[in-house]
């Protein structure tokens, strides 16, 4: 069964819903209605359902209770803090939001990026290390430098909770001013003002179609081939290229790339195509759409990325921004048949496939050869005993010339 | 996410309704829509109940204690009954016919998305007000597929104002506090409607004849 209340308000709290700054005092009055019959000492307050020391109380009129509230804390949630007044049974007579908190930060590390010379994203990061606990609103600005009228972003949280968007309506070799304002119940705060040409940073979607292929059956060798993002036909510029690369099990990155991947290898090796050192440090691949991987692993599966930097637009020297990674494509360099180790003799090696043959052998020999008994696989295997020991032998003794 | 594959199921459940086949045996075509149609708006029900639980939890924590607090309940002053309000008398409320009922279930929940829209429009919270436009889709498509259903057995829709109540500016509430009074029985409002509607949904299946088992049976009897 519901409760109706008659329709005048039961009871009026003051101040309602104010502002504060954080460890500020308040006191807060409730005045109870004339048409209900309370008085001062049947009402309680509570904060955020907690309900107040009554020592905090003071009686200023027959139906009037006020409470001090002293240092008060950032507000609990951003809606702002519930103080109510209650009468004696717990019924809510009247509330008032608290806004308790601090003026916004000036907001810091702008950095805006231009896909394909078409738009422009900018994020930045709130100012604060700490929290405000009022809500901030973030309005990010634009004007071109030295005339024209101050725009304001509107597409938000394109790129992360501080971020906006800017989609049409740029001009290139052009220098913009760019800047946030954070504004909150307690004040505004500009950030510095960030001047850049669109041309200054450009970026552009990573390489499609990255495949990854065996170079026949060289076992340390992968062969990368991508094309480059279609954007880069429409404008005067070009890419380069950054290739990075992993085993399966491992999640270390490694970097690699040849300044010129087709071209002649360094030091005068010849005509052959350059090879890269897995272990080589950040380097560009130029802007050739193909590239080997050298010093690889054999059987191994590999995971490689490509991403793309476009430079030299409209002929300028600066360097764009680098895309994001392609997505990873993965290839395993073949595995040889050969067992490693080679031609030396082991000791231990009891499961050749030359042993097995000659054991074959010598079963052989047993049934149809008379006089040859001793022979067998027993001494083969000494023999290989005596053959490793010599070795060791020699070894000590010093290298025969 | 769940959300999406209960939407996947109801697009699913659309796209299959959009093939079934015309047999020549069939008749009362209409009654056929009408089951589906009604079917539809049961799972919608349903579906909207199961969000309301996860967003009417995020809200009131938005608000705060003590209207978080699980045995929270304010009084409901007179100026909060522009809320279409759940509870009425039940007798009162099954003694309506199906179309005054059905009526009642458009013109409640369209003004229930209005008032919505309105909350979303001043929330602070980025992901608070993308929940609320999610629920605000789904909501619409409630009051869609209602008129749906009337338009199937036959019913005119409520015409006039229902759509749009009186403009929310001229009965906002004046403080903070009591806003936040107001959000709180709206949430509990709709929670009480969706709760009645899936039942009154549930019953009006029921009446109408089960034509897909007629189908069935009629294919047999090729």
């Amino acid at each position: 069964p519901l409760s109706v209340s008659p329709a005048a308000d039961p009871a009026v709290i003051s101040p309602q819903d104010p502002t504060l700054l954080i460890g500020s005092s308040l006191v807060a009055t409730c005045t109870v209605s004339p048409d209900f019959p309370l008085k001062a000492e049947d009402l309680y307050w509570t904060l955020n359902g907690r309900r107040l020391p009554a020592a905090s109380y003071a009686a200023l009129g027959p139906s009037t209770l006020s409470v001090a509230l002293a240092r008060l804390n950032g507000s609990r949630q951003q809606s702002g803090d519930n103080l109510v007044c209650h009468s004696r049974d717990g019924g809510i007579l009247a509330g008032s939001c608290l806004y308790v908190g601090l003026p916004p930060e000036k907001p810091v590390n702008i950095t805006c990026w231009s896909k394909n010379m078409k738009d422009l994203t900018c994020k930045w990061a709130p100012g604060t290390e700490g929290e405000t606990f009022l809500h901030t609103n973030y309005t990010l600005k634009y004007k071109r430098r030295w005339y024209g009228q101050d725009n304001t972003c509107q597409e938000y949280h394109t790129a992360g909770t501080y971020s906006c968007h800017i989609p049409k309506d740029l001009a290139l070799f052009t220098p913009y001013e760019i800047w946030v304002e954070a504004s909150n119940r307690l004040g505004v705060a500009v950030s510095d003002v960030v001047m850049l040409d669109i041309l200054d940073v450009v970026t552009t979607d990573p390489p499609s179609d990255v495949h990854v292929s065996r170079v026949g059956d060289l076992e340390d060798q992968l062969s990368v081939r991508w094309s480059s993002p279609p954007a880069l036909k429409d404008f005067l510029f070009q890419a380069k290229y950054q290739i990075q690369y992993r085993v399966e099990d491992s999640s270390e990155w490694k970097v690699g790339g040849h300044r010129r991947c087709r071209g002649t290898a360094r030091g005068g090796r010849g005509p052959r195509r350059s090879h890269l050192l897995p272990l080589q440090v950040v380097d560009d691949v130029g802007n050739q759409t193909s590239c080997r991987l050298a010093g690889l692993r054999p059987g191994t599966v590999y995971f490689v990325q490509v991403r793309c930097n476009p430079f030299s637009i409209y002929g300028s020297k600066k360097a764009g921004i680098w895309s994001d990674w392609s997505n990873p494509t993965a290839a395993s360099t073949p595995r040889s048949e050969r067992v490693a180790g080679g031609c030396d003799p082991k000791g231990g090696e009891q499961n050749t496939t030359l042993r097995r043959e000659l054991k074959q052998f010598f079963g052989w020999v047993k049934k149809h050869a008379y006089g040859c008994s001793n022979l067998g696989i027993k001494l083969y295997d000494q023999w290989r005993v005596w053959l490793q020991k010599s070795h060791k032998t020699r070894n000590q003794v010093g290298k025969e010339p | 996410s769940p959300t999406g594959d209960s939407w996947g199921i109801f697009t699913f459940l659309c796209a299959a309704l959009c093939n079934l086949p015309a047999l020549p045996a069939l008749n009362c075509s209409e009654e056929l829509g009408a089951g589906q149609s009604i079917q539809q708006t049961y799972d919608l029900t349903r579906y909207l109940e199961h969000q309301l639980r996860t967003l009417a939890g995020t809200y009131l924590n938005y608000l705060g204690p003590p209207f978080n607090e699980p045995d929270f309940n304010p009084p409901r002053l007179a100026r909060a009954e522009r809320v279409p309000s759940a509870t009425v008398d039940l007798d009162l409320w099954r003694g309506l016919t199906d179309n005054a009922r059905l009526a009642a279930n458009y013109r409640a929940y369209s003004r229930l998305l209005c008032y919505l829209r309105v909350l979303d429009g001043q929330v602070g919270m980025a992901e608070l007000r993308h929940r609320l436009a999610h629920f605000c889709a789904s909501l619409q498509g409630l009051v869609l597929s209602i008129g749906g259903v009337m338009s199937s057995l036959g019913y005119p829709l409520p015409t006039g104002p229902a759509g749009t109540p009186a403009p929310p500016g001229a009965a906002t509430a004046p403080n903070d506090f009591l806003k936040k009074m107001d959000d709180f029985w709206l949430l509990k409002e709709l929670q009480t409607w969706l709760w009645r509607s899936a039942k009154d949904f549930n019953r009006l299946k029921k009446k109408v004849p089960p034509a897909v088992v007629t189908l069935r049976l009629e294919a047999r009897g090729f």
